[in-house]
C-alpha cells in the first residue's frame, strides 16, 4: 500500500503558505526598483538551484550543464523574439521546449557514464554550446551578446512599469509553479524511481526501473523550469550575453544548492535568498564580494555539509525535544492530582539504569501485575485495570522514557525495546514486586516478551495488539497489515492531523474520550518513536521465539478482532508452546486497545488467565 | 593546399602547446588518480604561479630573474597546494559526496585566488620577459628558441616527476596511497600528508606551466581557465591508466588544436576539441590509452 501524505496535511504547508503570502505582499511595501530587482533575481536563482536538485540531489546525476538549460531558454527567447519576430509571450513559452530538447540530447552521451565523467562531459557539452553561440554571431551577437530583446506586455501594459511590479509577480508565479512541480515530482512514482536509482541502482533496475529512460526523464524534468526562467530573464533584462555560460554563474548557483542542502527543494529556496541578497549587499566591494561569497561557501561546506536545511531540521528537532520535555515536567507537577484521581494512586519518579521513570503503584495483594503501555501512549491507558485488579493485586504501570510524564532520555541509549525491558526489570526490583505477571500492549508487548525472554523474574506474560516476530524484518509485513499508520508509528514529527489520526486509531475512540491518552501523543518525544523503530533490528528476536515455543512461561494473547494493524491469521498460526486457551483470544467488538474499549470483557479474560497460571494447567 | 613549411610551423606550435598541456594535465591527473577528486583550482594555480614569477622578474631582470622567479613560483605553489589540501579536501575525505563537495570547494578556492590576484596585481595584462630570444630554423620553418626551451624543460620536468614517483620512497608512498588507501594507512603511511604533497606537486607543475605560458602569452587574472579546460580534455581523452597517457593525449590535443585553429579559425577550435572528447567518452569512456575494465 502506498503511503502518500496529502499536501495540505503536512508540517511544511503552513510555513510555505506564510512565505508565499509574505512574498505576494512584499512589493506593496518595497516600492524601490532595486529591491524588487533583487527579489526577482532571488526568484530566478531559486528556480535554477531547486530544479538542479532534481538531477544533482534526487537523481545523483552530477549535471554541470544545468545552466546551459537556462542559457538555451535565454537565447531561444532572444532568437524567436528578436531575430524571428515572434510574439514575445509565445517566444517565452517556446524557450523551455528547446531547453528540454537539449536535455534529451545531453542524456545520450551520459547514459553509460558514472561519477566524475558525468561532470566532465556535461562541462564539455556546456562549453561546446558556448562555442557554438559565440561563433554564430549573426544570430546570437557573438561574444557581446544580444541587446534590446522584446519586452513583455499585457494589453499594452508594460510589465516593467510601476517599478517592475509586473515582472515581480510573473517571477513569483514562475517560482510558485516550479516549486509545486518539484513537490509533486518528488512524491510521484517517477520521483521515487529516480531516488531508488540513486540509492540502490541494481535493486531499482531489478525492480523494473529503466536506468536510461529515467536519466532521460530526470534531465528533461530538470530542464523545464530553468528554460522558462531563461526566457523570462531575457524578457526582463532584455539582454542575452554569453556570461551565463561562465564559471562564476555556475559557482553561485551551485553554492545556493549546496548551501541549502541537497535533495531538499526547500533548502535551495532559502539559500537563494541568503546568497543573492548577500551578493547584492556586497555589490560595491568588487573583487572582495566574490572572495567573501567563496569563503562563506567553503565555511558552510566544511562546517555544515548538510546545508541550511539540515540546520533548520536540527533546530526543529531540538525545539521539539525541548517542547516535549518541558510539557512532561510541567505536567509532572501541575497534573499530578488529576492523574491521581484517574489512577487512584499518585505517581513518583523512580531511578533506573536508563534515567528517572514515572511509576504509578496501587492496590494490595501478594501478587503483582506490571503493565507496559505502547508507542506514543502513557501509563494511564490502564486506568480501568488499576481500578479492578487493585483490589486484590499490586498493580504497577510506568511511563516509558520520552513518554507520559517520564522525562526525555538519551535517544541512543534509552529508546529501544531492550532498554525498556531493562527499565521494567529495575522497577520490579526497586518496588519489590517479586515475580509479577507482565502485561504489554503493542510496543509494550515486545517489551514484555523481551523481559520474559531475558529471564527476568516473572510468573506469566500477556500481550495485546502485538504480533510475535520470528525473523526480523521478514515477519514484520506478515505480522502486520500495511497501513499508513505503520509509517506514523516510526515517524519523528507528526502534523496535528497525523497526531489526531494516530491517537484515534490506537485507542479506537473519538477525541475527548481519553484526554490523557490523547495528550500523550502530543507529549511523546519524536526521537523515541524513530529510535525504537530503527533499533528493532538490534533486538534478539530468536530468543523471544524460543521463549514462546518452549512454553515454560505461561503466555496469553488477548486481542481485539477489529485491531486494524495486526494480522490475526498470522498470530493464530504462529505456534506457541504454552498459550492460554490454546490460541490467541479475542475481545469481541474491540480494536487495538481492548482493555480500554471493552474493559469489562477484557478484565474478565485477564482474570481467567491469572487463575489459569496459578492452577496445574501448565502443559508440562 | 598547405605548404610544407606552414605545415611544419603549425605542427611545431601544436607540439609546443602539447608540451604545456602535458605539464598541466599530468598535475591534474596525479591529483585525480591519488585523491579521486577533480581540482578545479588547477587553472588559478597556473595563473598564480605566473604572477609570482612576474613579480620576481620586476625586481631582478634578465635570465637570472626568470630562473629565480620560476624556482620561487614552483616552491611557493607547492606550499599553497600543500596547505589547500587541509582546507578543501581533508574535511570531508570520508563523505559519500566527496567528488561533488571537492568540486564546489575547489571552484570556490579558484574564485578566491582569482579575485585575490585581481586585488593584488590588477586587471591589466602582463607578460614575463622570455629568457631566450631568437629563432631556430627547422627544415625551413622558423621556430622561436624560447618555445623549444619550454618544450625541453617541460618534458624534463615530467621526467623528473616520473622518476620521483617511481624511484624515491616518498613517490612510491604516494603511488601506494593512490592504489589502496586503506592498505597504505595500515602500513603506517601518513595519508593526509601524502595527499597534501600530491596536491602540492600538482600545483608546482601548474606553476611551471604558468611561468612558461606567461612568457609566450599575456597573463591576466582569468587566463588559467582556458588551459584548465584544455587539460581537462586531455585527461579525459587520454585516461589516467599510465603516467604517459595524459602526456600522449596532450600532444594529440595540442596538434589537433593548432591545426583546427589554422583551418577552421579561432572560434571553432575549442568546439572541435570538446566534440573529440565527447566522442571518445561515448566510444571508450576510460580514455584512449586506458584499460577497458568490465563492470556489471
Amino acid at each position: 500500500m502506498k503511503y502518500a501524505p496529502p499536501f495540505h496535511r503536512t508540517n511544511g504547508f503552513l510555513p510555505v503558505l506564510v512565505a508565499f503570502i509574505a512574498l505576494a505582499l512584499i512589493p506593496l511595501f518595497l516600492t524601490e526598483t532595486y529591491a524588487r530587482h533583487t527579489l526577482i533575481l532571488v526568484f530566478v536563482y531559486a528556480i535554477l538551484a531547486s530544479n538542479w536538485d532534481i538531477s544533482l540531489g534526487l537523481g545523483g546525476i552530477v549535471n554541470f550543464a544545468h545552466l546551459a538549460f537556462f542559457a538555451i531558454g535565454l537565447y531561444s527567447f532572444g532568437i524567436f523574439g528578436k531575430v524571428l519576430g515572434i510574439d514575445p509571450w509565445i517566444a517565452l513559452l517556446l524557450s523551455p521546449l528547446l531547453a528540454v530538447a537539449f536535455a534529451a540530447l545531453l542524456a545520450i552521451p551520459i547514459l553509460r557514464l558514472e561519477g566524475i565523467y558525468v561532470i566532465l562531459v556535461t562541462i564539455a557539452a556546456a562549453q561546446l554550446l558556448l562555442q557554438i553561440v559565440v561563433s554564430q554571431s549573426d544570430y546570437t551577437g557573438g561574444t557581446s551578446g544580444m541587446v534590446l530583446l522584446p519586452r513583455l506586455e499585457i494589453f499594452g501594459y508594460k510589465l516593467s512599469k510601476d517599478n517592475r511590479i509586473g515582472y515581480y509577480y510573473l517571477a513569483l508565479a514562475l517560482l510558485t509553479f516550479s516549486t509545486f512541480f518539484l513537490y509533486k515530482l518528488q512524491r510521484s512514482s517517477l520521483g521515487r524511481a529516480i531516488k531508488a536509482l540513486r540509492d540502490n541502482k541494481y535493486y531499482a533496475i531489478a525492480r523494473g526501473v529503466s536506468e536510461g529512460r529515467l536519466r532521460l526523464y530526470t534531465l528533461c524534468a530538470s530542464a523545464l523550469f530553468p528554460g522558462l526562467a531563461g526566457g523570462f530573464y531575457g524578457a526582463y533584462l532584455r539582454v542575452a550575453s554569453p556570461d551565463v555560460f561562465g564559471l562564476g554563474f555556475l559557482t553561485i548557483t551551485l553554492s545556493i544548492l549546496l548551501l541549502g542542502g541537497l535533495s531538499t527543494i526547500w533548502g535551495s529556496l532559502i539559500a537563494a535568498f541568503v546568497i543573492t541578497i548577500l551578493a547584492q549587499f556586497l555589490g560595491d566591494y568588487g573583487a572582495w564580494r566574490s572572495i567573501i561569497i567563496a569563503l562563506v561557501i567553503i565555511a558552510v561546506v566544511v562546517v555544515y555539509p548538510g546545508g541550511l536545511f539540515a540546520a533548520v531540521q536540527e533546530g526543529w528537532g531540538a525545539f521539539n525535544r525541548f517542547r516535549t520535555n518541558a510539557r512532561a515536567s510541567w505536567r509532572r507537577s501541575r497534573g499530578a492530582d488529576m492523574r491521581k484521581a484517574v489512577m487512584g494512586a499518585p505517581d513518583r519518579l523512580v531511578e533506573t539504569r536508563h534515567g528517572k521513570i514515572s511509576v504509578c503503584e496501587s492496590g494490595q495483594g501478594d501478587e503483582a501485575i506490571l503493565f507496559i503501555h505502547g508507542n506514543s501512549s502513557c501509563k494511564e491507558v490502564f486506568r480501568h485495570q488499576f481500578a479492578k485488579f487493585g483490589k486484590d493485586h499490586r498493580v504497577v504501570a510506568f511511563d516509558l522514557p520520552g513518554h507520559g510524564v517520564s522525562p526525555n532520555a538519551d535517544p541512543e541509549e534509552d529508546y529501544s525495546i531492550e532498554a525498556y525491558s531493562e527499565i521494567a526489570c529495575d522497577i520490579v526490583e526497586k518496588l519489590g514486586l517479586g515475580k509479577p505477571v507482565v502485561f504489554g500492549w503493542s510496543l509494550g508487548g515486545y517489551v514484555a516478551l523481551e523481559y520474559a525472554a531475558r529471564g527476568y523474574p516473572l510468573t506469566a506474560v500477556a500481550i495485546c495488539g502485538t504480533s510475535p516476530v520470528g525473523k526480523f524484518p521478514e515477519d514484520m509485513p506478515r505480522g502486520y497489515i500495511a497501513t499508513p499508520h505503520m509509517e506514523l508509528a516510526g515517524k519523528r514529527f507528526h502534523s496535528p492531523h497525523e497526531k489526531a489520526n494516530y491517537a484515534a486509531h490506537t485507542i479506537g475512540m473519538e477525541k475527548g474520550a481519553e484526554p490523557l491518552v490523547w495528550q500523550a501523543v502530543w507529549r511523546t518525544d519524536g526521537l523515541a518513536r524513530e529510535q525504537a523503530f530503527s533499533k528493532l533490528k538490534t533486538c534478539n528476536w530468536p530468543r523471544q521465539v524460543r521463549m514462546l515455543k518452549e512454553g515454560k512461561i505461561p503466555f496469553a494473547m488477548i486481542n481485539g478482532p477489529k485491531d486494524p494493524f495486526i494480522n490475526h491469521e498470522y498470530c493464530r498460526t504462529f505456534g506457541y508452546g504454552n498459550i492460554w486457551g490454546g490460541e490467541p483470544q479475542n475481545v469481541a467488538e474491540a480494536g487495538h486497545a481492548p482493555f480500554l474499549e471493552d474493559h469489562e470483557t477484557f478484565d474478565r479474560m485477564l482474570r481467567e488467565f491469572l487463575t489459569w497460571t496459578k492452577g496445574p494447567a501448565t502443559a508440562d | 593546399m598547405i605548404s610544407a613549411d606552414t605545415f611544419l610551423f603549425v605542427l611545431a606550435s601544436g607540439v609546443l602547446l602539447g608540451g604545456l598541456y602535458a605539464l598541466m594535465a599530468t598535475g591534474l591527473a596525479v591529483v585525480w588518480t591519488t585523491l579521486g577528486v577533480f581540482n578545479f583550482a588547477h587553472g588559478v594555480f597556473v595563473a598564480l604561479g605566473a604572477y609570482i614569477a612576474w613579480q620576481v622578474t620586476q625586481s631582478v631582470t634578465g635570465s637570472v630573474g626568470y630562473l629565480l622567479g620560476a624556482a620561487l613560483s614552483v616552491v611557493l605553489m607547492f606550499g599553497v597546494g600543500f596547505v589547500l589540501h587541509y582546507v578543501l579536501v581533508k574535511p570531508f575525505e570520508r563523505n559519500a559526496n566527496l567528488v561533488l563537495l571537492a568540486v564546489i570547494t575547489t571552484l570556490a578556492a579558484a574564485s578566491i585566488i582569482e579575485n585575490g590576484i585581481l586585488l593584488v596585481w590588477g586587471a591589466r595584462d602582463k607578460q614575463i620577459e622570455p629568457p631566450i630570444s631568437g629563432t631556430i630554423g627547422l627544415m625551413g620553418a622558423e621556430i622561436s628558441a624560447n618555445d623549444v626551451m619550454i618544450l625541453i624543460v617541460a618534458l624534463l620536468a615530467l621526467l623528473v616527476l616520473a622518476i620521483f614517483l617511481r624511484r624515491t620512497a616518498t613517490g612510491r608512498a604516494m603511488r601506494a596511497v593512490a592504489q589502496n588507501r586503506e592498505a597504505a594507512e595500515l602500513m603506517g603511511l601518513n595519508v593526509s600528508r601524502l595527499y597534501a604533497m600530491t596536491i602540492g606537486l600538482s600545483a608546482a607543475t601548474a606553476a611551471l606551466a604558468g611561468v612558461f605560458i606567461g612568457s609566450v602569452r599575456f597573463i591576466s587574472p582569468t587566463f588559467g581557465s582556458d588551459p584548465l579546460m584544455k587539460s581537462l580534455i586531455v585527461v579525459i581523452l587520454g585516461g589516467v591508466a599510465r603516467f604517459t597517457s595524459p602526456i600522449l593525449a596532450a600532444f594529440i590535443v595540442g596538434i589537433a588544436e593548432s591545426f583546427s585553429v589554422y583551418f577552421l579559425g579561432l572560434y571553432w577550435a575549442p568546439a572541435v576539441l570538446f566534440a573529440m572528447m565527447i566522442a571518445v567518452l561515448l566510444i571508450k569512456p576510460e580514455g584512449l590509452f586506458g584499460h577497458r575494465s568490465k563492470t556489471l
